[in-house]
């Protein structure tokens, strides 16, 4: 140890930049990193960066499946229905 | 400098849920008369809402029985309940929360516990994602279709899939999702990088091959 602070010398190793990834994007920002020891090693690492980008990437692609791709066949509301009419207690008024 | 990611940086707030949720036309007309038990209006977000509803259970249990199941029990359910929705969260966030607890309470009644996320739907360490340290690669960005996506969340181990499904899809917070699964937070956030980890890993696979892919496809 040299009595420099070395807190912002040593650069980050892929393996320390990696391990903050999930807490980086779990912070809300989707990846949006802020930290100049971060950064820094994302500007010079290539590897890194790219798999960054391909989180981001991933996380907003995510979105699109909200849209729905599948149908539930008619059986379900057919035995949906069957309840309710079996059932008048469905939606009753005063039920908490 | 350009970082990548600064073109990300929409904070996610909680009331996000209502912007990703956006109200549908008819819809509070529709849970007004099923309030009151009105057999048209149960139709009316039926027809709304069942293709989102199952198509959460169809990814949350991965087959189409089940599913079709639980998109049944789901909609019992809010119409026994739908009186007690205050339209304090968009009605579709409220319904597919509904939705959620009743799937994880029916696979805990399989066995499937939950609780102890880490130890039971943790993968094996063979099928958790490669750590990434080295190795130099093309960038996925812009390459991956919905279909792709699709089949390759399909294809993630069942713990990673669900909490995939409920933040990156359905747009849960980590401290939601922490209390349907019944974990910490910090276990739901680990889970949803290795989950994404994963995914990478897969969509590049998936990338490697395209031709085999087609072909199967198309035979
Ligand atoms: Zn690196």
């Amino acid at each position: 140890m040299t009595l420099q602070k070395s807190n912002r010398s040593t650069p980050l190793s892929c393996a320390e930049f990696q391990e903050k990834l999930p807490d980086l994007f779990a912070a809300g920002a989707n990846g949006h990193i802020e930290d100049p020891a971060l950064l820094d090693h994302l500007s010079t690492c290539e590897n890194c960066s790219a798999l960054v980008r391909d989180l981001q990437y991933i996380a907003d692609q995510a979105r699109q499946l909200l849209q729905p791709t599948h149908e539930p066949s008619d059986d379900v509301w057919k035995k949906i229905q069957e309840s309710l009419a079996a059932d008048p207690s469905y939606a009753e008024p005063n039920e908490k | 400098m350009d970082v990548q990611g600064q073109q990300m940086t929409e904070p996610k707030t909680a009331p996000g849920l209502f912007k990703r949720n956006p109200p549908i036309a008819g819809e509070a007309e529709a849970i007004e008369r099923a309030k009151a038990g009105d057999a048209e209006a149960f139709s009316k977000l039926y027809a709304l809402h069942k293709r989102r509803v199952y198509t959460l259970c169809l990814r949350m249990l991965g087959n189409v029985s089940e599913a079709e199941d639980m998109t049944q029990e789901a909609f019992l359910h809010l119409f026994r309940k739908i009186g007690s929705f205050r339209g304090e969260s968009a009605f579709s966030t409220w319904l597919h929360r509904l939705t959620v607890n009743l799937v994880l309470m029916h696979l805990r009644k399989k066995g499937l516990q939950l609780v102890s996320l880490e130890e039971t739907i943790n993968p094996s360490e063979e099928d958790s994602p490669k750590r990434d340290f080295g190795s130099r690669d093309t960038q996925l960005a812009g390459s991956v279709d919905r279909v792709a996506l699709e089949r390759a969340v399909a294809s993630l181990p069942p713990g990673y899939r669900m909490v995939f499904v409920l933040h990156d899809v359905e747009g849960f917070e980590h401290n939601e999702i922490a209390v349907m699964l019944e974990c910490s937070t910090g276990n739901s956030k680990s889970q949803l990088h290795k989950a994404r980890l994963k995914l990478r890993e897969l969509l590049r696979q998936a990338e490697s091959t395209p031709q085999d892919n087609l072909k199967e496809a198309a035979l």
